[in-house]
């Protein structure tokens, strides 16, 4: 209790052994099964043409680009923090950086797994984003989307796709690695070359983050702009990313390994982020909704009005409630993050609820509005006539899809986890393993 | 501390002073860990008028000490549900029940915009309860403590660990209570005792009166401001910037003795025209021609269809609130004055079969657009004049929808129609 400095306890078992193996296999068992029940269910489906859409598979590829988002902030999460936690000189992490680093190390898998998506988009998919539509071009209806379709291209979006799969995987592998290489070496140089790194390294990861946010959900609606929609994105993706850490580190424990290392004062600060993320991501969603709906301006308020009124208010008083009011109540005790069972309990609620956030942002724009114009059929894209129309029109698809995702994320993460499950030889461990929440 | 220092400073009062009873005894560690398996030691022994002092927070003392933990998050807690309570109640009162201001006809109660300052007030009381909070259960502020006395003391701003265990535990006994301390490694033992003189054990009187008089001081402010809130005055305003409130500058529509007329407004220079004031063509400018209303178009306006469109966009904008979409008279503005109980002159039927507005002339109706009619104020200001030439364009299409023949539908869209 009183010592400043701990060392590894002689008995801990820190080799990951199998456990990567079974999370692996799970995961793809899990994906393939999800998957295809998924796939089976679209095909057997028909087409939702009230909803402007001619494909069966746009449902599909709705719930797909949700899933792809989920995972993705999964990792996200983890990447910033390890990168934070060099650019602070931070210590309580260490002890289980390196479970975050392999979440990390999932990116690879995570935008493979998106080409599920981009590239039906490069062969002239047109039901999932409305600014790949030929309508889109139509100048009459969308005079002030015209403007965006140089930087929203199928193509320009795949390669930039392709920039920030490099760039992701890239950051998360040099610090995964490098951190390795001190398990070997046991050079202190190592941290401090991390640490020159990690600022530049958050400079990209920032940038890179909110192009995604904006490429890959905030252009579901490409009329619809907010210059914040890239941090709330983060915010939200850090709440799940800190309870999919959580968990994680309980499972790994639960399997007789690191049970000596990890105790409740690591609980406890991840805790403290996931309630901190809980708390930001309000704020910032927040600050987006009240600067534009004080503003009024119709081009801001349309997003808005489809998620307040008609069905979509019910999960948006959801959202409120259940990720931000509940968590953020109970979570304010010391004790629910030390007790790891409300640890656990609100870790899986908010992994829940991360989902449904993404799903509250994506979702709501799959319902296509139709107008006749000169005899013609024109499809005017998301968010377009009377709000009534919109429906939730919950689909099993939804959550299958996701679920399948998942199951992809956990082996790209399960593949990761090899080697040392700690940083033996970090020159902060000692700190890390004497951590003390006060 | 010297005693030739203290005989420097204060050579009337005797150098030291008597001592009085005892009141605990000090103890010195090496290192915090051994502060720490001391306190264990002591907390053992069932000692609970005992404190560690040390020259920064050392993990794991309170633990060992077997303090309880702090409630201070409670009062944080509470101190935020003030502010967010407080902050939504002042909105309340100011916004929507004591003064209630209609700005652009928003409501004047409504949540998400009350929801920052509520936000700001929360964070604001926390603070506060967890400042206040902290200094009230540290019982801070202590100027002095009677272990100040020992000179041992000062060394834990700089590199001592302390512990001090005080007389008036139940479990202090002189004897046993310092061979305990010296057993759990001590590196030594001090008895500290009460001054000897009782009088000199509370706060000199002079700081007392200090600062009474300070806080005294800081009201008077206050109280200026309180007085000029509650009388009159004849003398003027204090102007702390006159270059600002006095500016060597003339206002519109102010007298002037500089120019004959007595005014510092200054009219066209006669003979003159500003540029793009010319507006010498009375048909597109005025809708005269040959000194009577025009029946046509001048010639600057393209009639086609983006000119209608451009009209009707006009007419909806600016019109149709009085005279409806339609031109029928029935805009919202018509169908408030109804519901309100006024008549008196309801929008004109633009379109009514043989009304004013059929009847007049192309250039006359141009002419109601730009300085208007009876109640109907002109809209020169607003609408530039090709824009109002397209409107009256637009009004003709309205008027000829209004009573359209068959002969008016192009031969070959005439099956379509039911």
């Amino acid at each position: 209790m009183s010592t400043l400095q701990k060392t590894l306890h002689p008995d801990e078992k820190i080799k990951a052994g199998k456990i990567g193996q079974t999370m692996s296999k799970a995961g793809i068992g899990l994906a393939v099964v999800f998957l295809g029940i998924s796939i089976i269910l679209t095909l057997v489906g028909s087409a939702d043409t009230s909803h402007g859409h001619e494909s069966k598979w746009a449902r599909f590829f709705h719930a797909y680009v949700i899933g792809w988002s989920y995972i993705f902030t999964l990792s996200l999460g983890m990447l910033w923090i390890i990168i934070l936690h060099y650019l602070v000189r931070g210590r309580w992490l260490t002890a289980v950086r390196r479970i975050a680093e392999a979440m990390t190390g999932a990116f690879p898998i995570i935008f493979i797994a998106g080409l599920g998506f981009i590239i039906p988009l490069l062969a002239g998919y047109k039901d999932l984003y409305y600014w790949a539509h030929p309508d889109a071009h139509n100048h009459e209806l969308n005079h002030h989307l015209l403007h965006k379709l140089g930087w929203l291209s199928p193509t320009f979006f795949a390669l930039r796709y392709v920039i920030y799969g490099i760039g992701f995987s890239a950051l998360a592998a040099y610090f995964a690695k490098k951190s390795r290489q001190q398990d070997e070496s046991g050079d202190p140089k190592i941290s401090e070359t991390l640490r020159i790194a990690s600022a530049p390294a958050m400079i990209l990861f920032a940038l890179l983050t909110c192009m995604v946010a904006f490429d890959i959900a905030m252009s579901i609606a490409p009329k619809w702009f907010s210059t914040i929609y890239g941090v709330a994105f983060w915010g939200s993706g850090c709440v799940g990313s800190f309870a999919a850490l959580a968990l994680l580190v309980l499972a790994i424990q639960r399997s007789g390994r690191l049970t000596h290392s990890i105790n409740a004062e690591h609980y406890h600060d991840i805790g403290k982020w996931m309630f901190a993320f809980t708390f930001f991501w309000a704020y910032t969603a927040f600050s987006q909704f009240m600067l534009q709906w004080y503003g009024n301006m119709p081009e801001e308020t349309h997003w808005y009005k489809y998620r307040l009124f008609g069905e979509w208010q019910w999960v948006s008083i959801a959202i409120l409630v259940g990720y931000w009011a509940f968590p953020f109540v109970f979570l304010l005790s010391r004790w629910t993050k030390r007790i790891v069972p409300a640890l656990v309990f609100f870790a899986v609620w908010q992994l829940v609820f991360h989902w449904l956030d993404l799903y509250w942002n994506i979702m709501p724009s799959y319902d296509w509005g139709v107008v006749y114009h000169e005899g013609a059929r024109i499809v005017s894209g998301p968010l377009t006539g009377n709000p009534d129309l919109h429906h939730v029109g919950f689909s099993p698809v939804d959550i299958t899809v996701w679920i399948g995702l998942v199951g992809l994320w956990a082996a790209g993460v399960g593949m990761s986890l090899k080697g040392n499950l700690i940083p033996v030889k970090d020159p902060t461990l000692p700190l890390s393993l004497a951590h003390e929440v006060q | 501390m010297s005693n030739a220092h203290d005989n420097h400073d204060h050579d009337v009062e005797p150098t030291s002073y008597p001592d009085g009873e005892l009141y605990g005894v000090l103890a010195e560690y090496d290192t915090p860990g051994e502060l720490i398996d001391a306190a264990r030691k002591v907390r053992d022994a069932g000692y609970t008028e005992f404190d560690c002092y040390s020259p920064f927070p050392v993990h794991g003392i309170d633990e060992a000490m077997g303090i309880k933990r702090t409630i201070l998050p409670l009062i944080v807690f509470g101190g935020g549900a003030t502010g967010l309570l407080g902050g939504l109640f002042l909105q309340w009162w100011m916004n929507a029940y004591n003064w209630p201001w209609n700005i652009a006809g928003k409501p004047s109660w409504s949540i998400p915009a009350n929801v920052p300052i509520m936000f700001e007030a929360t964070i604001l009381f926390s603070v506060f309860a967890s400042f206040f909070g902290m200094w009230i259960l540290n019982k801070l502020p202590q100027v002095w403590h009677p272990f100040f006395r020992a000179d041992r003391f000062a060394k834990v701003t700089d590199d001592a660990f302390i512990l001090g265990i005080e007389a008036k535990d139940k479990r202090f006994e002189h004897q046993a209570t310092v061979k305990l301390l010296k057993d759990a490694g001590a590196l030594a033992v001090e008895d500290v005792h009460l001054e000897g003189d009782p009088a000199r054990r509370n706060m000199p009187k002079w700081i007392t009166a200090f600062i009474v008089a300070s806080t005294a001081f800081a009201l008077i402010p206050f109280a200026i401001a309180a007085k000029a809130r509650n009388s009159h005055s004849s003398s003027p305003h204090i102007h702390i910037f006159p270059d600002m409130d006095f500016q060597p500058k003339y206002k519109s529509d102010v007298a002037m003795d500089l120019f004959p007329d007595g005014r510092a407004n200054r009219g066209e220079i006669n003979g003159t025209i500003a540029r793009g004031s010319l507006n010498a063509d009375d048909t597109y400018y005025r809708g005269i021609e040959n000194n009577a209303w025009t029946t046509g178009f001048p010639k600057q306006l393209e009639i086609n269809d983006a000119t209608m469109k451009r009209g009707q966009n006009r007419f909806n904008i600016y019109c149709a609130p009085c005279h409806g979409f339609d031109g029928q008279g029935h805009g919202t503005v018509a169908q408030r004055v109804l519901a309100s109980g006024g008549s008196a002159f309801l929008p004109a039927n633009l379109v009514g079969a043989g009304g004013s507005a059929v009847m007049m002339p192309n250039g006359q109706l141009f002419n109601t657009i730009s300085n208007g009619f009876n109640t109907m104020l002109g809209y020169a200001n607003q609408i530039p004049h090709a824009d109002r030439w397209a409107i009256v364009l637009y009004v003709r299409a309205l008027q000829r929808s209004q009573h359209a023949t068959i002969e008016d539908v192009p031969p070959e869209q005439r099956g379509s129609l039911r």
